[in-house]
């Protein structure tokens, strides 16, 4: 059986401890004004550090990923206002915790909601994968939210919050209160006691567990832990808060060590996860598709307009081909989702996603079809032109059959680009596959639902792309279709 | 006889260079016309004009039953009226031949799909493939795909069939099969204008002949008047050089 290479990459060759963390989460980690890490957990890592004599590394990692990074041995160590959950001791083990958190709702000051129960029919956001995600899809029924929205994290999250595309965000307590703290127009409405409890996450069987573990012991002894809460929260904590009272390690349910397919390919968060996926993949087809159909009908327009109409509209439509070719398209989506709406256009998730993928593949089908058309002899359009054909049936009886047949390689690989490009509406809080994926490995804290839908990507591209190299390749041998 | 096509004044510049000069022309209903002359002296030129693919110059006027030859409306009554057979066939290479021949009338004519069928079987038959209906142009040879060009062209019924040097592009064994079709077409009392370069042909079908060089028509008259009997100098020397050859 296959074992997992122990710290493959964590052995640093400096021996530093290497930690992941989602910075930009406040006050835990984030950046100061010259750039420098600073935040509760990272003062906290760095006296471990201190403490076992061992320099820290800290990386970047968004909160979906530190999960797999813990895993993989990519990074020792987890922080992120990480809650100790029984799913997640199942794949991966806690320190004993070091705050108790719980869930809180934020809303715009001026709203009419000031509770739960006012929510209902609305959309409430959560971050992916995460404590809120899990509390507010528990707790779907009884509030009966219209609809949960995922973000990766609080700033687009609370974006949204204040164009008013979600009613409500629901997130751990501390972050909002501290990101709110400067912010009149949002309020924290709401706390759900849900007893969370951060903690410091690590692989299975880590012997820096226990390392960790006894510094956070000694801190909690001299009173240092407390000052930290002090020095970020403006006040000590509460008397039997896990921020005071020394605690056991987490016990780990399951086994103690994972090897790799029960890691990578778990047959039990694959049972429990797969329905989510199924559904992400239908969001995903469904946005390809009709993507891919309607920037085609776009493109071609594009072309025959770029080809026949007059100078103005050449320039005007040889300008859009330029600049879509141009931006990546995450960054148009972002654009489009995010600022269109203080110019009073609000898309949704879904048409958000569409809109860009069609304005920004329409760009490459233009030019494609151009191609395909320049490609095709004036011969032809003049026996078109001979036998009294008007432009139109000229165009769609003689020239686009022949055009296409001689692009539908490039098309159809520009098709399988619009359906990959799919999984950037992530980004905008689409449930598709990718966004179900990363959601359902956060909650199971393993990366199985990742590496299945990889498999189901593969699954329904690979068909494409071998036919589009079987076609090329006969193109080249100079064969009929 | 009554005027079927009328050129006044005709002249086609490509940007400064002039391909065809002040042509002054009629083009008798029912007549065959073949226009010969060296390379570059602007026949293919003066022939497209008739069916507007090349845009003559303002000052001319071009009619073909009496209509007038400009862009807009009237130009898909010309091209009802006007068919060509080009050097290169330009058959549609993703219709069968049967498609490529019933194309034209059911779009251009409104003709029904039965009866363009119907028509494109008798002409196949008329220009002897009628076997091939169902096969692809890349499946022809260039004798055959050449014969199925000009089907299509009489599919339109046209007044009058424009000729391209039709035989150009052949290998030479092919040339004399398509010829031959349009002997006889000769007979039917269609009108013709054909650019070719098959003098013995141009000979035997011709009504009329005109030579053309540097863009103007040196001279024209019957086939006897042209290879016999030439009056003009560059006319003679032109006639020894391919005749020789
Ligand atoms: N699109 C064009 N742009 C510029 N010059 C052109 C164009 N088409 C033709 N010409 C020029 O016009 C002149 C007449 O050309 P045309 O094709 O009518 O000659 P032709 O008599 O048909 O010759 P050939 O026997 O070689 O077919 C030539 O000098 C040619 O180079
Ligand atoms: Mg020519």
């Amino acid at each position: 059986m296959l074992l997992l290479p122990m710290d493959l990459y964590s052995k640093d060759i400096n021996n530093n401890i290497i930690v992941g963390a989602n910075i930009g989460n406040v006050p835990w980690e984030f950046q100061d004004s010259d750039g420098s890490y600073i935040g509760f957990e990272i003062d906290l890592v760095n006296k471990v550090g201190e403490q076992l004599k061992r320099k820290i590394k800290i990386i970047n990692i968004p909160f979906n990923g530190l999960f797999a990074a813990v895993q993989s041995g990519r990074v020792d160590l987890a922080i992120s206002s990480i809650n100790i959950t029984e799913k997640r001791l199942e794949s991966v083990s806690f320190t004993q915790p070091y705050y108790d958190s719980d869930q809180s709702l934020t809303v715009l000051n001026n709203s009419k909601i000031k509770n739960l129960y006012d929510l209902k029919g609305m959309i409430v956001a959560v971050d992916t994968g995460s404590t809120g995600d899990i509390w507010a899809t528990e707790n779907n029924e009884k509030y009966e939210f219209g609809e949960i929205r995922r973000y990766e994290g609080l700033v687009p999250a609370m974006l949204d919050l204040v164009i008013g595309r979600v009613a409500g965000y629901i997130s751990d307590i501390p972050a909002l209160l501290y990101y709110t703290k400067d912010k009149p127009n949002l309020e924290v409405v709401e706390r759900m006691p849900t007893g969370g409890l951060y903690s410091m996450m690590l692989r299975k069987n880590n012997s820096l567990l226990f390392e960790v573990n006894d510094v956070l012991i000694e801190m909690k002894r001299s009173g240092e832990l407390n000052e930290l809460h002090k020095k970020w929260f403006g006040k000590f904590a509460a008397k039997n808060s896990s921020t005071i009272k020394i605690l056991d390690i987490p016990k780990s349910s399951g086994k103690l060590n994972l090897n790799l397919t029960e890691t990578f390919l778990n047959k039990r968060v694959f049972l429990e996860t797969y329905p989510m996926l199924i559904n992400g993949f239908y969001i995903t087809i469904q946005l390809g598709l009709l993507s891919i159909l309607l920037g085609l009908i776009w493109g071609l327009l594009l072309s025959l307009i770029r080809l026949y109409s007059n100078a103005f509209l050449r320039f005007l439509v040889k300008t859009y081909i330029n600049v879509f070719r141009s931006i990546p398209l995450l960054v148009f989506l972002i654009i489009v989702f995010y600022a269109f709406p203080f110019v009073g256009i609000r898309f949704s998730p879904f048409n958000a996603a569409l809109f860009s993928l069609v304005i920004v593949s329409g760009a490459y089908f233009a030019e494609i079809f151009r191609s395909g058309i320049e490609a095709i002899p004036k011969g032809q359009f003049e026996a078109a032109k001979a036998l009294g054909l008007s432009p139109y049936h000229t165009m769609v009886d003689i020239i686009l059959p022949q055009a296409i047949k001689i692009v539908i390689p490039p098309l159809t690989n520009n098709c399988i680009n619009v359906l990959k490009d799919t999984a950037l509406a992530s980004i905008v809080a689409l449930p598709d596959l990718l966004k179900q994926a990363t959601q359902a490995q956060a909650i199971a804290a393993n990366p199985t639902p990742l590496i299945v839908s990889a498999f189901i990507y593969l699954i329904f591209l690979l068909p494409m792309i071998l036919w589009v190299s079987r076609i090329e390749k006969r193109y080249r041998s100079g064969k009929q279709l | 006889m009554s005027v079927l096509i009328n050129l006044k004044n005709v002249s086609k510049h490509y940007g400064n260079f002039c391909a065809v000069k002040r042509i002054n022309l009629n083009i008798v209903e029912g007549e065959v016309l073949c226009i010969i002359g060296p390379s570059g002296s602007g026949k293919s030129t003066l022939i497209r004009c008739i069916n507007y693919l090349e845009e003559y110059d303002g000052k001319g006027k071009i009619t073909v039953n009496g209509i007038t030859v400009k862009k807009g409306n009237n130009l898909k009554n010309i091209r009802k009226e006007v068919a060509m057979v080009f050097q290169n066939f330009n058959l549609f290479p993703h219709l069968n031949i049967l498609k490529n021949v019933m194309l034209g009338p059911i779009r251009s004519l409104k003709v029904s799909q039965s009866n363009a069928k119907k028509r494109a079987y008798d002409l196949l038959g008329k220009v002897g493939i009628k076997d091939q209906a169902d096969k692809f142009p890349f499946q022809l040879s260039g004798g055959q795909q050449q014969r199925v060009a000009i089907a299509r062209a009489l599919a339109m019924k046209p007044k009058v069939i424009l000729f391209d040097e039709p035989t150009s592009s052949l290998d030479p064994e092919m040339v004399s099969e398509v010829l031959d079709v349009i002997k006889d077409l000769a007979g039917t009392g269609v009108t013709m204008v054909i650019v070719t370069h098959e003098m013995s042909f141009a000979r035997q079908v011709a009504d009329k002949i005109i030579f053309m060089d540097e863009g103007v028509i040196v001279e024209e008259g019957s086939p006897d008047q042209i290879f016999d009997d030439s009056k003009k100098e560059r006319t003679r020397i032109f006639l020894k050089s391919v005749l020789k050859a």
